[in-house]
């Protein structure tokens, strides 16, 4: 909201205090200034002058080449318009001063050859109108070297300030000034509401009537007649435009003006045009079509709160008038509305027609109910000054039930309490009734006040705390630190995490975060997705399902910038319905923590002496491996495998704990990556962190290293081509007596022409050892042949070398 | 006998080791006259057999014999070895090392880390909480009544009437209100949603950090000192800083914290807005009606909370202006962190 540091000087004078200490007292009580624009520094190094001296420009017939004078020194100056000419008074941009249109800053310069020392302005340039046909020409009267802020007499500040949603009572310059008369302990003038009112009554010029006095608990009015309507003087149109308001004509700018100057909005009706002179206020009993001002048909939905004539909706309450009752050029007798109506009444209304007004925004917020006449008075006085319209007698005012102030116990130990600090007993008092709040009880231990009506955000003991901390200075309050303890036990329920982050690092893992968000396509890929019911776009409409869609997209995303070899993992939510309801509950849906790793390219950069390979389904295996073995997981999993069978997959293993499943992953299919327009060879695996992280670990415990020589033999067989390398490993193991403690697979491989068609070659490692003493020859001897026996007789398997 | 042999093995090593110039020819030497059927060992073999009155004169001879023969051997190999070595170091040292890849967490879990440690010194207990959120916990219980406009300030995405994805991370607050009595003290990361238009300086989803404690004394001043305290170590410890009043629905009083601008150290820049002060979190005691509605008592109990979004905090602090970036996991962007 934009506010005008002279306006606000109507009603109290600040024009003594620095600026920067207005701006931020503002700031630390609560009303941020967000941007301060200062109408005279905007026009620095802009002067008046007159022009001397005009040449044509050697080198360029449309230029020509000035001398003018500011009084005291003369500069030369390239001018392009075609209006210049001598003895004219001008607008003057030296060399600093800054042009608003075109972004740029005055320097000296070199034109066509010819030094220029500044420009000579359009209206345009200034932002001080639209018109570009020549340069600002000045009327002779004009003070040569005068600054252009003070010839045009802009003086003015305006801050933006950022209103809290609380602070409806600050969305006015009054509420501002009230802020500000608090802080700096200065009164406030409000002010007059004195009108000089004709003979007619207005109760016999209309009617109001109001129905639904739940949404509209008071609706107060002024007629005023024979007006004329025509432009706004030029001081309130100044001021409309500085707070963003386009001016429209002496009766809508007072009511505008009326609105920034006491928060109350007001609307005007042309009184001729209410059928039955009457305002009839009630809610719409069915869905209707309504022209509103700006010319747009509206749809209106039942129960919506409308200002009817005795025929017809003439505005939607609080939120926008209709054109059929709008002021217009031939309007001579008007009503003004100043009326109250209930904030989450406007509020639906504002969110069903999508449309946010000045009027609507504040009655969301909060306005005094108590200020509609002062207002409607207001803009009366107004009005018939400007217009010379006759006010008729009296405010019909319909207040069927008068709400009246909340009163509120403050107890001087409690502000301590939630503080940290003590304010003495006066300084709470001066700081409360500073801000409108009256005492009405007083005791040893505690007040209690009356609240303002303006004031409806202040409600309990704890809005009264935070205004005295506010208006006391947040900067008073003192800094105390300890460390206290808070639950005995070690909580931290990132840590699981972050020890798979970090391991994940440590295999050379980059983190990426996918946005969950994503198409209907790429979440429909897999599980029951949850979709957003207000999407911004297509795009970030469905909640993801799967951590693969998201990965994928980015591994496309890195190939179109040339990175063709990743390690990326993820560590994120999905989420899944668990029927075809609407959620209602935590029981509808399914939200879980994922993990995933992908690989793809080559393991490492080519290197001069050692070759790069492409990662394959093995290498990610290993690192998956690995990093269980760090996690203590790997002998508690089961794995499986598949073959054509998933929707994301070419082949997959699967991790599985007590026949659940707590991770896969695989080669990705080849229909998958067209879908990402992605031509290389991707491996992920996908996990259900927090299944891993609820599988019961035991402790690791302290194992001595081997004190005696392990002993190490090494076999090779040949396969039929069909048999699992697990199945190989199990009865390996099985068949030893227990002195076996290491198995590996040191070589496999195909050869039709030496092992025959469907054989395998697969070479082994085996480890010996025993803890307490050194095995003998022929112990192991023994134990490595009833190893033999056992692989050929179960896998019908042939010992090479034999 | 002995004395000639010594004589003779002594005179030939020496000529021997003359033409002795790399480690195969070294091991020879050594195989001939140091290994356990080396000449000297032999020697020491045939003084067995010597008569008791020549043995002591002869050992010692023979001892001399195999120190000076080992001494010249040693002297001998360390000149051979440092040869070797001189030529190996002919090679290229400058070529490249081979390349190991180390990774990384992503820059915005690396920021959360910092905060989350300088937190759990002072006591922080770490608390996540899911983001598929009701309606209940996200707004009504934090004090954001239905038909509010404080529920403007947080556009929500909606996936039924009664659940949303979280617009914070404040519903973890209630969560851990209702499982847990005081003295609670914790901190809550997470992921959390606006529905807004994805630009440089938003996007449809950013993360959070949340803290909170409630205990029979917690005031103002002890939010204050923590968030000093806090600021000073992850920025610096010099740092200006400043509490403003301001609004939200579940804290009263409310503030913001600013801090002076690091970038143009208060002067006024692009970044701060011209202002010399940049925003780097929300805080405030936690309202009464917040601590009622999770089964607290609000006359016996006070609290603090405050959030920061950590996508600002590490834009501010590694010099980020687009927001987009934390989430294209462009590889050559994580890969600088």
């Amino acid at each position: 909201m934009k506010i005008s540091l002279n306006w606000l000087n109507d009603y109290i004078d600040l024009k003594n205090i620095p600026l920067d200490d207005i701006v931020a007292k503002l700031t630390m009580s609560g009303l941020e200034v967000e941007e301060v624009i200062n109408e005279k520094e905007k026009f620095n190094n802009f002067v008046v002058a007159e022009v001397k001296e005009k040449i044509k420009h050697p080198n360029a017939d449309r230029l020509s080449v000035c001398t003018v004078t500011d009084g005291k020194e003369e500069y030369t100056v390239v001018c392009g318009a075609p209006n210049v000419q001598e003895n004219q008074k001008v607008i003057l941009a030296k060399t600093g001063a800054f042009i608003p249109k075109g972004n740029f800053k005055i320097t000296k310069s070199k034109i066509r050859g010819i030094e220029s020392n500044g420009m000579l302005c359009a209206e345009d340039e200034l932002g001080l109108g639209e018109n570009h046909d020549g340069i600002l020409l000045l009327p002779e009267s004009a003070k040569l070297g005068e600054d252009l802020a003070d010839y045009l007499g802009l003086n003015d500040v305006i801050f933006e300030i950022a209103v809290t949603p609380n602070r409806a009572d600050a969305l006015s310059h009054i509420g501002v000034a009230r802020d500000l008369a608090a802080l700096y302990n200065l009164p406030l003038h409000l002010p007059s509401d004195d009108v000089s009112e004709s003979f007619a009554d207005a109760s016999d010029l209309a009617g109001i009537e109001i129905i639904d006095s739940i949404n509209c608990p008071r609706y107060s009015a002024r007629i005023l007649t024979g007006l004329t309507v025509s432009e706004s003087p030029d001081w309130m149109k100044n001021r409309l435009m500085k707070i963003g308001l386009r001016p429209r004509n002496n009766i809508v700018d007072v009511t505008n003006y009326i609105m920034y100057e006491t928060g109350q909005p007001l609307h005007a009706f042309d009184l001729d045009l209410l059928s039955g002179k009457k305002i009839i206020v009630k809610s719409s009993e069915e869905e209707q079509n309504f022209l509103t001002l700006d010319s747009k048909e509206r749809k209106i939905s039942k129960g919506t709160l409308l200002i009817c004539d005795s025929e017809k909706p003439v505005a939607i309450a609080g939120v926008m008038g209709g054109e059929n009752s709008e002021i217009n050029s031939n309007t001579k007798n008007i009503l003004i509305e100043s009326a109250h109506f209930n904030s989450q009444s406007i509020r639906k209304t504002a969110k069903s027609l999508g449309l946010s007004t000045d009027a609507s925004y504040r009655f969301e917020r909060g306005v005094d109910p108590n200020k509609t006449v002062f207002a409607a008075n207001r803009a009366a006085k107004l009005i018939s000054e400007l217009t010379g319209a006759k006010v008729a007698k009296n405010v019909i005012d319909v207040y069927p039930k008068k709400i009246i102030s909340k009163e509120i116990k403050l107890r001087f130990k409690r502000v301590e309490k939630i503080l940290g600090y003590s304010i003495t007993e006066k300084d709470i008092k001066n700081i409360l009734t500073k801000l409108g709040l009256s005492i009405v009880f007083e005791s040893e231990k505690e007040i209690r006040l009356s609240v303002p009506t303006y004031r409806a955000d202040l409600e309990r003991e704890i809005d009264l705390i935070e205004e005295i901390a506010r208006i006391s200075g947040f900067d008073n309050i003192p800094t105390i630190q300890r460390i206290p303890i808070s639950i005995n036990k070690k909580s931290d329920d990132s840590e699981f995490d972050d020890k798979i982050r970090s391991l994940a690092v440590s295999l050379g893992f980059y983190e990426m975060i996918n946005n969950p968000l994503q198409n209907k396509h790429n979440a429909q890929l897999y599980g029951n997705p949850i979709n957003v019911i207000n999407p911004q776009s297509k795009d970030l409409e469905y909640l993801r399902t799967s951590l693969i869609p998201g990965a994928l997209k980015t591994v496309a995303y890195n190939f179109n910038a040339y990175e063709k070899n990743l390690r990326l993992f993820e560590i994120g939510n999905v989420f899944n319905k668990k029927n075809e309801k609407e959620i209602k509950s935590f029981d509808d849906f399914s939200e879980d923590k994922k993990l995933l790793f992908l690989v793809t390219g080559k393991n490492a950069p080519d290197n001069w002496n050692e070759k790069s390979k492409n990662v394959d389904f093995f290498y990610l295996k290993g690192m998956i491996n690995s990093l269980l073995n760090k996690i203590s997981l790997d002998n508690v999993l089961n794995d499986s495998y598949y073959h054509n069978v998933d929707i994301f997959f070419d082949y997959k293993l699967e991790k599985k704990y007590n026949n659940k499943v707590v991770g896969e992953g695989g080669k990705i299919n080849k229909r998958i990556l067209k879908l990402f327009d992605i031509d290389q060879d991707i491996y992920c695996f996908e996990f259900y962190l927090d299944e891993l992280k609820n599988i019961p670990v035991s402790k690791r415990k302290y194992s001595e290293p081997q004190k005696y020589p392990k002993s190490l033999r090494d076999f090779a067989f040949i396969f039929n081509s069909d048999i699992l390398y697990d199945d190989v490993v199990r009865v390996i193991y099985k068949s030893s007596s227990g002195l076996l403690k290491n198995v590996s697979l040191f070589d496999k491989f195909e050869n039709e022409q030496l092992l025959g068609t469907g054989k395998v070659s697969l070479a082994f490692n085996l480890e010996f050892y025993l803890p307490d003493r050194t095995l003998t020859e022929e112990e192991i001897d023994k134990e490595f042949k009833t190893i033999i026996k056992s692989v050929e007789e179960k896998f019908n398997a042939q010992l090479r070398g034999k | 006998m002995i004395p000639d042999d010594i004589r003779k093995i002594n005179s030939d090593f020496s000529e021997e080791i003359k033409s002795v110039s790399n480690k195969e020819q070294l091991e020879e030497i050594r195989l001939k006259y140091f290994s356990r059927n080396g000449l000297i060992s032999k020697l020491f073999e045939q003084l067995k057999n010597c008569s008791p009155e020549e043995k002591p004169a002869l050992g010692k001879q023979l001892n001399e014999l195999r120190n000076t023969l080992t001494e010249s051997f040693n002297r001998l190999k360390e000149s051979i070895e440092k040869e070797t070595s001189s030529k190996e170091t002919k090679i290229d040292l400058s070529l490249p090392g081979k390349y190991f890849q180390i990774g990384s967490k992503h820059l915005l879990t690396q920021t959360l880390d910092e905060i989350k440690s300088i937190f759990k010194t002072m006591g922080f207990s770490v608390f996540e909480g899911p983001e598929l959120e009701s309606d209940y916990n996200n707004f009504e219980a934090l004090n954001f009544p239905e038909d509010h406009p404080a529920r403007d300030m947080q556009d929500t995405y909606f996936v039924s009437d009664k659940f949303l994805l979280r617009t914070h991370t404040s519903p973890v607050q209630v969560r851990l209100m209702k499982k847990y009595q005081p003295p609670l003290k914790a901190i809550m990361p997470g992921r959390v949603y606006r529905n807004e238009a994805v630009s440089a300086r938003s996007y449809c989803m950013f993360h959070q950090v949340e803290g909170l404690y409630v205990d029979t004394d917690v005031t103002f001043a002890e939010l204050k000192g923590t968030l000093v305290a806090f600021a000073k170590q992850f920025y610096n410890e010099n740092l200006q800083y400043r509490f403003r009043p301001s609004f939200f629905p579940f804290t009263e009083p409310s503030a913001e914290m600013d801090i002076t601008c690091f970038i143009c150290n208060g002067s006024g820049c692009k970044i701060c807005k011209n202002s010399g002060w940049l925003e780097i979190l929300g805080c405030g005691m936690v309202d009464p009606n917040v601590l009622e509605n999770c089964g607290y008592d609000s006359e016996k109990f006070t609290g603090y909370a405050f959030g920061m979004g950590i996508e600002r905090v590490a834009m501010l602090k590694y010099g980020i202006t687009d927001i987009r970036v934390f989430f294209e996991n462009d590889y050559r962007f994580l890969q600088q962190f």
